[in-house]
């Protein structure tokens, strides 16, 4: 049996520690800001990226790996791997989102000759990708074949769901990822929406509110809703705003029967499209 | 000796004379308006309902009692304004039903009609109240039903009026508020002079015209004017004169001194020009309306006696060739605006079909306030609310103009709910009704609703947030009063918490202050200041200062509201 090995993006936001402990490969995304570009998360930190974009003129700009780097990946993976049956699961960022599942895609067939890589769109971002990508990670580590890790796979992406606040939607909208929020743009009136993604990965309104203590409560209504008292794993993440993300924990702590939490920081390519102040909470079931 | 009876020329009479009579007074009737504030008043309203009503049966040939009725009644439905011009609307819809196919009228016929008024007019109200003008036209009805079939209709009718007056006197019994303020209820008083009037009419005695002490003003003619003319004109071509067209005009003394102005000639004059000819005038100014072919015409002759302050030209057939696709037929004494889904296969009906989901109708004064709603998608914001309640018609024809197959309608008002639900009858569209009472609560209910959520789920979130938002108003006093033991002077200001005063005083900035600390509590994380069009910035600055110091969680918004007599109109949520 091939032992599962297991890749995703920059833009999973994944806290290194996790990423060494479950050994989970990574795959960075590419930040412009001005003249420069970083690779996300490899030489440039999110507390260095939401220091920068407070004093630039305009918007960075991201772009997703090319599949040469992709497969660049794939095959040092493969030259790694000894005498064991290797078989890759690459799990990325919302198609609807980036483009990176694409290349991803494109490296795979350059690759299927000599062994298997399964791409996966997870129709999710941040660490709501992030949270899927350790469960998996977990389950290959501990011997799990490809198709076992597949199974769970696809039954987190039915039970993971996102909520996330922007400070302005103003990220969003310039960067073109706004989808089905675009009806809120009109507004003369400051708005705090409870943003969430759609079953394609599209962001979407659930429900508009003034006001971030509104928008928390809302948060934790329809989590407490959805999951009662099912023990569950939660991940909060924050683009620079630790008091809310405290304040957001604990509403979900309150409701939620948590197993294990998460927090970690918005990296520089989701940061990029939501802006500072952004925090989002995702929970998924726990066996 | 033959049983006296009425006919279809003698009830239109009846009708006119109660109409006028209630005009007479219409002042007396606002005065009676339980809070001082500077609003769209019952009298005014009642007022204009019955002069849409009256205008209706002037068009229509009035040898027929039960067509008399019924065409009044349907004036009354579609002019109906405020919840006592609906409820008046409805007494009479239901008088017309009853009698619809007599020609003529015994006392009989006008206790059934009566009744039959009162149970329609009860069944309209969601949640009657008494002690007021529906409890008046109950015990008119009820006292009036003992009396014998035999006697005359002008006896009859004096029993009725008795009771009427008797009912209302005892209005401030039942509802405590008007025992506090002292006063009897608005719309059981405008009752009791249309009933009045309507005897007046059968004992042959009539009110001098001349002795209104209060016609409406040219806006409210227009509006009636035109209502009346919506009905009238079958085809666009059949529009002679295309343009409807308001010129107001400041008389100057050196025009004047070459140009005599003489209202009832220069009237006569521009009667040539066209026609739904309105001339209102002062010592100042000159007021116009006409619809007229060439309305250069009609402002070169205004001109001739002053300054141009204000002018107006619309094209009447464009707007009525939107008008028009909304077929209207006739249902039950409705006047149906069908919708194009249900309608006939004619061209135009293509593009009246729905080409959206949802769509949004709203009411509201001022440009700021309008603009807040449009940056909410509102398809429709009706001008109108405090000041000016909109009639049914206005909000049925605003309804018609959104083409959607879903439309929300939130009248910002308390006293427009009742417009509105009649409205969303009337309209043949599916009309959901979220009453909104203020427009905080108009503004929250829109902006809670959701594009990619259901229409059930929408309805639940809008009425949710309506309800979660608070109100603050802040206007002054347009007379004495002593209200929940506030002692209010006339030109007060006065700080309204939902629909409750809570402060008054001479000084704007501490009655805002006292009204701010009754709505904000430990909730509160957004106060909203819909600037109003007497708003000064110096006050706008010590209220922002005022809740930035005293709470210091809570963040202050400020919008360019341009609502007229309310300086500030505040948002808590």
């Amino acid at each position: 049996m091939a032992r599962v090995k297991i890749v995703t993006d920059s833009t999973s936001d994944i806290p290194s520690e996790l990423l060494k402990k479950f050994d989970i490969s990574v795959v960075p995304l590419k930040v412009l800001m001005g003249n420069e570009t970083y690779l996300d998360g490899v030489n440039l930190t999110p507390e260095r990226f939401y220091e920068n974009l407070e004093k630039m003129d305009g918007l960075p700009t991201t772009s997703q790996p090319s599949p040469y780097e992709f497969e660049t990946m794939y095959r040092r993976l493969y030259e790694k791997k000894g005498n064991e049956d290797l078989a890759v699961l690459s799990i990325h960022l919302s198609a609807a989102l980036s483009g990176t599942v694409q290349s991803a895609m494109l490296a795979a067939e350059e690759v299927k000759k000599d062994f298997d890589v399964e791409v996966v769109d997870s129709k999710r971002a941040s660490y709501a990708v992030g949270i899927i990508v350790v469960e998996i990670a977990k389950m290959a580590q501990s011997g799990a074949s490809m198709e076992e890790c597949k199974d769970r796979l696809s039954q987190l992406m039915e039970d993971t769901p996102v909520y996330f606040l922007v400070d302005s939607l103003e990220y969003l909208q310039k960067n073109g990822r706004i989808g089905k929020a675009s009806a809120l743009i009109g507004s003369l009136l400051k708005m705090k929406p409870v943003l969430s993604l759609t079953e394609n990965g599209e962001v979407y309104p659930y429900q508009k509110v003034r006001g971030r203590k509104k928008a928390l409560s809302v948060i934790r209504d329809a989590l407490q809703e959805r999951y009662k008292d099912k023990p569950v794993h939660i991940g909060v993440a924050h683009a620079g705003d630790v008091g809310t993300i405290d304040e957001l924990l604990q509403h979900v702590r309150d409701v939620l029967n948590v197993q294990s939490e998460v927090v970690t920081t918005i990296g520089a390519v989701i940061g990029s499209h939501t802006g500072r102040g952004t925090v989002a909470v995702t929970v998924t079931g726990a066996e | 000796m033959p049983e006296a009876t009425i006919d279809g020329k003698k009830l239109a009479l009846m009708l006119m004379e109660g109409a006028s009579l209630l005009g007479k007074n219409v002042k007396k009737v606002d005065a009676l308006n339980v809070f001082p504030v500077p609003d769209g008043d019952t009298g005014t309203n009642m007022n204009l309902t019955m002069t849409s009503g009256i205008e209706e049966i002037n068009t229509q040939p009035q040898e027929h009692a039960g067509t008399v009725a019924k065409y009044f009644s349907r004036g009354l439905l579609m002019g109906a304004r405020g919840n006592s011009g609906v409820i008046l609307s409805q007494l009479f819809r239901g008088f017309a039903k009853a009698v619809e196919k007599e020609k003529e009228l015994t006392t009989y016929h006008l206790k059934k009609a009566l009744e039959e008024g009162v149970s329609t007019a009860y069944k309209a109200v969601m949640k009657p109240v008494e002690g007021t003008i529906l409890t008046v036209a109950k015990e008119a009805a009820q006292g009036a039903k003992k009396s014998s079939h035999a006697v005359p209709p002008e006896e009859w009718m004096a029993e009725v009026v008795a009771k009427a007056e008797q009912a209302l006197k005892k209005t401030p019994d039942l509802l405590p508020v008007l025992k506090e303020v002292g006063v009897v209820d608005s719309g059981g008083q405008g009752l009791v002079y249309i009933y009045q009037g309507m005897l007046q009419a059968l004992e042959g005695k009539f009110t001098e015209q001349n002795e209104q002490e209060a016609s409406p003003s040219l806006e409210d003619l227009v509006k009636v004017e035109h209502h009346q003319n919506a009905h009238a004109q079958l085809s666009t071509e059949d529009i002679e004169f295309g343009y409807c067209t308001e010129v107001m005009v400041k008389f100057e003394e050196e025009k004047l001194r070459t140009h005599t102005f003489e209202e009832s000639s220069f009237r006569e004059e521009l009667a040539k020009l066209g026609d739904s000819l309105l001339v209102v005038s002062d010592d100042d100014l000159l007021k116009v309306h006409i619809h007229a072919e060439y309305p250069g015409e009609v402002l070169s002759k205004a001109q001739a006696y002053g300054s141009l302050t204000h002018v107006k030209i619309e094209n009447m057939r464009e707007q009525h060739q939107a008008l028009i696709r909304n077929e209207s037929s006739e249902s039950q004494g409705y006047t149906t605006y069908k919708p194009m889904e249900d309608g006939s296969s004619d061209e135009e009906d293509k593009d009246a079909s729905p080409t959206q989901e949802y769509g949004f109708v709203t009411v509201s004064m001022g440009k700021g306030i309008e603009e807040l709603f449009k940056g909410l998608n509102a398809d429709e914001v009706i001008a109108g609310g405090q000041t000016m309640n909109p009639s049914t018609e206005d909000i049925v024809k605003a309804i018609a103009k959104v083409h959607a197959r879903h439309i929300f309608v939130l009248p910002n008002n308390g006293n427009i709910v009742m417009a509105a639900e009649q409205a969303a009858q009337v309209s043949g569209y599916h009309v959901h009704i979220i009453p909104t009472t203020s427009v905080p609560q108009g503004l929250s209910a829109l902006f809670a609703f959701n594009e990619t959520a259901g229409l059930d789920e929408n309805e639940q979130a809008m009425n949710e947030a309506r309800k979660q938002v608070k109100t603050g108003q802040l206007t002054y006093a347009v007379r004495d009063t002593v209200i929940e033991g506030l002692e209010i002077k006339e030109g007060d200001y006065m700080g309204i918490a939902e629909k409750e005063i809570v402060t008054s005083g001479t000084d704007l900035q501490k009655t805002a202050e006292g009204l701010l600390e009754k709505l904000i509590d430990e909730q509160t994380e957004i106060v909203t200041l819909l600037r109003g069009e007497e708003a000064d910035e110096d006050t706008e600055h010590t209220i922002i200062t005022f809740i930035e110091t005293h709470y210091e969680d809570v963040e202050v918004e400020v919008h360019e509201g341009g609502q007229p007599l309310y300086p500030f109109i505040i948002s808590v949520e």
